[in-house]
């Protein structure tokens, strides 16, 4: 019985495995190949009285020497111990999948071509005349379909004539392609044939030319030293890569021209599409639709603060009821003012946190969010950052330690640390829950012209940030554009999504319940006092006032605006813990009577604050470093003291003036 | 393939319909020749993906170094809808040659 071997060589997913297990079946083994860790498929099987062993090569892109799997291969196949190489390409794709065929060229091994997953391209709407591309390469060349028993016919046959005939590849026309390529010809010139056994000159001087290391190396042992010399010098003047892969993709679009035949697409965008990457509506466009978003977000969070002010109507009842069973004064107070108004609070802002999460999951399952990526690309470019650094800022827009954490995608350390520097002024979910919150109650259905100007402050924030820090952190310098492949347009998965959504908001539930309760609390006890005289932080407030009147706050409000840099959910509780404990006296004879009046955070506010104040201290707050934690997450991620505390301080004297700046601007207003 | 790069060097982002119109061309085109560059180190994909996650309630301040992310950081294998990014390889030698 004769014997022949054939090797299977193909890209991932050419159907390289199917075919193997179809000619094999069970007859095959799987090893190593020799002192490496790539995995070796053997296998054999009869036909027509001939016994032929499989050796199914790893799957891998081209023949470069990118990978020990590439190397392995084509080392296998220069040394002749397979008969013939059967090379399988997609038909669906042939442009695309030919390139290993195209690589492949310059092996003085026999070989065939299957035009593999036939039926699929035939579903596409596909022609092809493999006849046509027979005759241009000269060998074998069958459409095929490893999943169609029927099919394999045809595939013994030519592997018998690839066999009989020692079939080669004609590579002519190849070779005329890479002749344009400067230094091209100087290299093959200065290479022996069989320098390298297995393999044309021309081949090996395109590797040459790729800077493929491992064929220098066995080229520099291979000829005499004054070649070697010449070649490399003619390499380093020389066109590279990009030079010889476009004359591979340029020799398959010859060998297909003609034998190929499809309803031509031609390159449309969807409406949308038009107008995001449109030079100039994209970013007018992507602003709108972030804006939008925050606003849409409003509406899943209802419930949740619906809830809110539930917990806060049974504040008043458990007060009275512990007040009717004789519990002490004090308890009474810690329960209601400290525990019942702290849980109202953080249900109203989880409220926020939950529609924030949704509506910008929902943009990114949507596919929306690669577009807003896209268009701010140019603009991070300006800034000194990758497009890649817009994702920790829409992050922060949830919490500013995620976008701390995301900027670790960034690999240069001054673009990391801007990046991070930029995020923090990105308002988060906590003050996303505040803003609203304050803003409704002191200029009603103006909250929405707030949300816009706190907006519109933050890119003027980031753009003037930028420019101080850019400086020291990073080059602008001329740079590539990125390429980008936006997802289609898809309707979201819910149950993920939801998932993810509801994970989000009781992980900021268990932080944020932690934060409040001990701000509120401590807060709440700094300015008890049982006399009526206020607190310890009532004394300290009434000194520091004059100062803080400067920035537009009262002693009570900036010592809010102090707290929320801790965390800036704790910023309401803190206010509602002072302006409760600076008139403690008249809340507890309010609520023993029934009246609680003060007991109503929105009166008490607006009886206590100016409009301009609100303003000045929804701006300082908002602006205010995120909180200890995310101030945790900069150090951690930029891994410089010095650096963390220039944020910070910044940050700090920042909102500060924005505070001055609103509030004078409120001044002018009301 | 050049022309492909050379394009890019204006600093502006192009997706890959962009880029087919831009180089007269087909989308299909535009993608193999982006494997091409990525597969000879000419350009890379972008990690969209933070790797592993630090301070949550989810892993109880211990992190995740195993570039995992707790359920509430991101969502279930991360942000998948984000496409693809691939950004040109400075001081490659491919780069620097054209």
């Amino acid at each position: 019985m004769s014997t022949a071997t054939i090797a299977l060589l193909g890209q991932p997913n050419s159907g390289k495995s199917t075919l193997f297990n179809a000619l094999t079946g069970m007859r095959q083994h799987v090893g190593n190949w020799p002192g490496k860790t790539v995995e070796k498929k053997e296998g054999n099987f009869n036909h027509n009285g001939t016994e032929y062993m499989v050796a199914d090569l790893p799957g891998s892109y081209s023949l470069s020497a990118n990978s020990d799997e590439e190397v392995i291969t084509r080392d296998y196949i220069a040394s002749g111990d397979a008969d013939v190489v059967c090379i399988l390409a997609d038909s669906s794709q042939l442009q695309r999948s030919l390139f290993m065929l195209a690589d492949y060229a310059g092996i003085d091994v026999p070989c065939f071509l299957l035009l593999n997953m036939s039926d699929v391209a035939k579903n596409q709407g596909k022609t092809i005349d493999a006849g046509a591309i027979e005759k241009k390469l000269g060998i074998p060349v069958i459409p095929f379909s490893a999943t169609d028993t029927k099919s394999y016919d045809v595939f013994y046959k030519a592997l018998g004539r690839a066999i009989a005939d020692k079939t080669k590849l004609n590579v002519d026309s190849l070779k005329k392609q890479y002749e344009s390529i400067k230094g091209y010809q100087e290299i093959c010139d200065l290479i022996p044939e069989n320098a390298l056994p297995g393999y044309l000159p021309m081949w090996i001087a395109v590797k040459a030319l790729e800077g493929d290391k491992v064929v220098i190396a066995k080229l520099k042992a291979a000829i005499d030293a004054d070649s070697f010399k010449k070649i490399e010098e003619i390499r380093n003047n020389a066109q590279g890569a990009v030079a010889t892969g476009g004359c591979k993709f340029a020799w398959i679009d010859d060998v297909l021209d003609k034998a190929v035949r499809s309803q031509e697409k031609k390159v449309t965008l969807s409406k949308l599409d038009r107008i995001y990457t449109s030079k100039t509506w994209g970013k007018p466009a992507v602003i709108l639709t972030v804006l939008l978003g925050l606003i849409a977000s409003f509406i899943p969070a209802l419930p949740l603060m619906g809830v809110g002010s539930a917990v806060l109507a049974i504040k008043e009842p458990i007060m009275n009821a512990l007040n009717s069973i004789g519990c002490p004064e004090f308890i009474v107070l810690v329960v209601g003012d400290v525990i019942i108004q702290s849980f109202s609070y953080i249900f109203k802002m989880l409220g926020f946190v939950f529609g924030v999460t949704l509506v910008f999951g929902l943009l990114e399952e949507a596919g929306v969010m690669a577009r807003i990526s896209y268009v701010f690309d140019n603009t991070m470019g300006k800034l000194g950052l990758q497009g890649k650094s817009v994702m920790p800022f829409l992050v922060s827009f949830g919490c500013t330690m995620g976008g701390a954490a995301g900027a670790r995608v960034i690999d240069n350390w001054g673009q990391k640390v801007l990046t991070i520097a930029l995020a923090w002024a990105v308002p988060c979910g906590a003050a996303w829950a505040t803003i609203p919150m304050l803003a409704s109650i002191f200029f009603g259905p103006g909250a929405v012209g707030v949300i816009v100007a706190i907006l519109f402050t933050m890119l003027i924030h980031m753009w003037i940030t930028a420019k101080v820090f850019g400086g020291k952190l990073v080059k602008v310098e001329d740079r590539y554009g990125m390429i980008m492949e936006l997802p289609p347009y898809h309707k979201p998965k819910w149950g993920s999504l939801f998932r993810y959504v509801f994970a989000r908001t009781k992980e900021t539930f268990v932080r944020v319940t932690k934060v409040i309760l001990l701000v509120c609390g401590v807060f709440w006890l700094l300015s008890y006092s049982p006399s009526g005289e206020g607190g310890v932080l009532y004394k300290i407030g009434v000194a520091i006032e004059p100062v803080t009147k400067f920035f537009g706050m009262p002693w009570q409000l900036f010592l809010s605006y102090v707290a929320s840099a801790v965390g800036k959910e704790g910023a309401i509780g803190v206010i509602s813990a002072l302006y409760n404990g600076g008139s403690f006296g008249e809340a507890f004879t309010a609520s023993m009577n029934g009246a609680a009046k003060a007991a109503n955070f929105n009166e008490m506010m607006l009886a206590n604050v100016t409009r301009p104040e609100a303003l000045a201290f929804i701006f300082a707050m908002t602006f205010n470093m995120p909180c200890v934690v995310a101030l945790a997450a900069t150090y951690q991620e930029t891994h410089s003291a010095k650096w963390t505390a220039r944020i910070v301080l910044y940050y700090t004297a920042v909102s500060l003036i924005l505070a001055f700046i609103a509030y004078h601007i409120g001044m002018l207003i009301w | 393939m050049e022309r492909l790069l050379k394009l890019l060097e204006d600093g502006h982002a192009r997706t890959l319909e962009l880029l087919a119109m831009e180089l007269d061309t087909n989308v299909d085109d535009v993608k193999r020749q982006i494997e091409y560059l990525e597969n000879m180190g000419v350009i890379k994909r972008v990690a969209l993906q933070p790797k592993g996650c630090t301070d949550c309630s989810g892993c109880s301040g211990k992190g995740h170094s195993d570039g995992n992310t707790c359920k509430g950081c991101l969502p279930d294998g991360g942000f998948k809808n984000m496409g693809e990014m691939w950004e040109v390889v400075k001081n490659s030698r491919v780069v620097d040659s054209i």
